[in-house]
């Protein structure tokens, strides 16, 4: 994290924002593919 | 070993350290992180519950049960055909919940809500919209989670004939009773949704556990509550 934040362009605060959107859509990214995994185990058991 | 393929190990090494964080991850949101989402929707539903059924009551009417046609009538036919009176409610707003549902068996107490979309689901047991309300003539057909987002048809397989299932509605407590063993079939077998001919209630899940390659499912015929004389004497 310290590496990668240290390796983004621009000013302190530039810095700090660009890593707290990325931490978000990392984290978005990651529940939306929890999301899809779990449709396939356990999809609500409706008939379609 | 050459520095090139000791530096290949080591990105390997770092890919499978955050490949295993990423299934950890899963399992618990599966295992746990659904539950907990599913529990506050329930608490939250449960407390509308509430304000919302005596508004749903209010909505409640008399109608005219036609059991040569399975139809119900807004009005009291006149001449010949011969209709019983039932007590009849409208289908809800999508997600909204609308009663509860309870299997002592089983040990499910949860509200239901109404629609069968997979975000409605993550709530609780959903009623299909297109079926007759639970309580009502037909086929009423429920569907609910296995394994994730609290489960409520986790142990639906342990049900057997004669086994009671609860359903209260704004129209009131209306009791089912298993008539034949949880039955296995395809997730396109929409056959089990067909209305039947007296007052049914048919609950499918996912099967076998953890994977949604195949449906259980159970079908309950009505035994008590408001309508149960008129449908059954019909």
């Amino acid at each position: 994290m310290g590496r990668l934040f240290a390796a983004l362009p621009g000013p302190y605060l530039l810095r700090l924002l660009l890593m707290v959107v990325l931490v978000v859509a990392v984290a978005v990214a990651v529940l939306s593919s929890y999301e899809w995994l779990g449709n396939l185990l356990d999809s609500g058991g409706g008939i379609e | 070993m050459s520095p090139g393929f000791l530096s290949f190990v080591r990105r390997l090494g770092w890919v499978l350290v955050w490949a295993g964080l990423y299934l950890l991850g899963f399992v618990a949101y599966e295992l746990w992180g659904t539950d907990l989402l599913a529990d506050r929707s329930q608490h939250r539903l449960d407390q509308q519950l509430a304000e919302i059924l005596p508004l749903q009551q209010e909505k409640v009417e008399e109608r005219f049960y036609d059991a040569s046609t399975g139809r119900i009538l807004a009005e009291k036919p006149s001449g010949q055909v011969e209709t019983k009176p039932i007590q009849w409610e409208p289908t809800p707003a999508e997600a909204e919940g609308f009663g509860k549902i309870r299997i002592a068996k089983i040990g499910l107490d949860a509200v239901m809500v109404e629609g069968v979309q997979r975000e409605t689901l993550k709530l609780g047991p959903g009623h299909m919209s297109s079926t007759p309300m639970p309580g009502q003539p037909g086929n009423a057909v429920l569907s609910g989670h296995r394994t994730t987002y609290g489960a409520p048809f986790a142990d639906l397989e342990d049900l057997a004939v004669g086994d009671l299932i609860e359903v209260e509605t704004a129209t009131g407590l209306h009791t089912y009773q298993l008539r034949e063993p949880p039955l296995v079939v395809k997730p396109t077998d929409i056959w089990v949704t067909d209305p039947r001919e007296g007052a049914w209630l048919t609950l499918t899940t996912c099967h076998p556990k953890f994977s949604a390659r195949q449906r259980l499912v159970v079908f309950a015929e009505l035994v008590s509550g408001p309508n149960a004389a008129s449908i059954l004497e019909s």
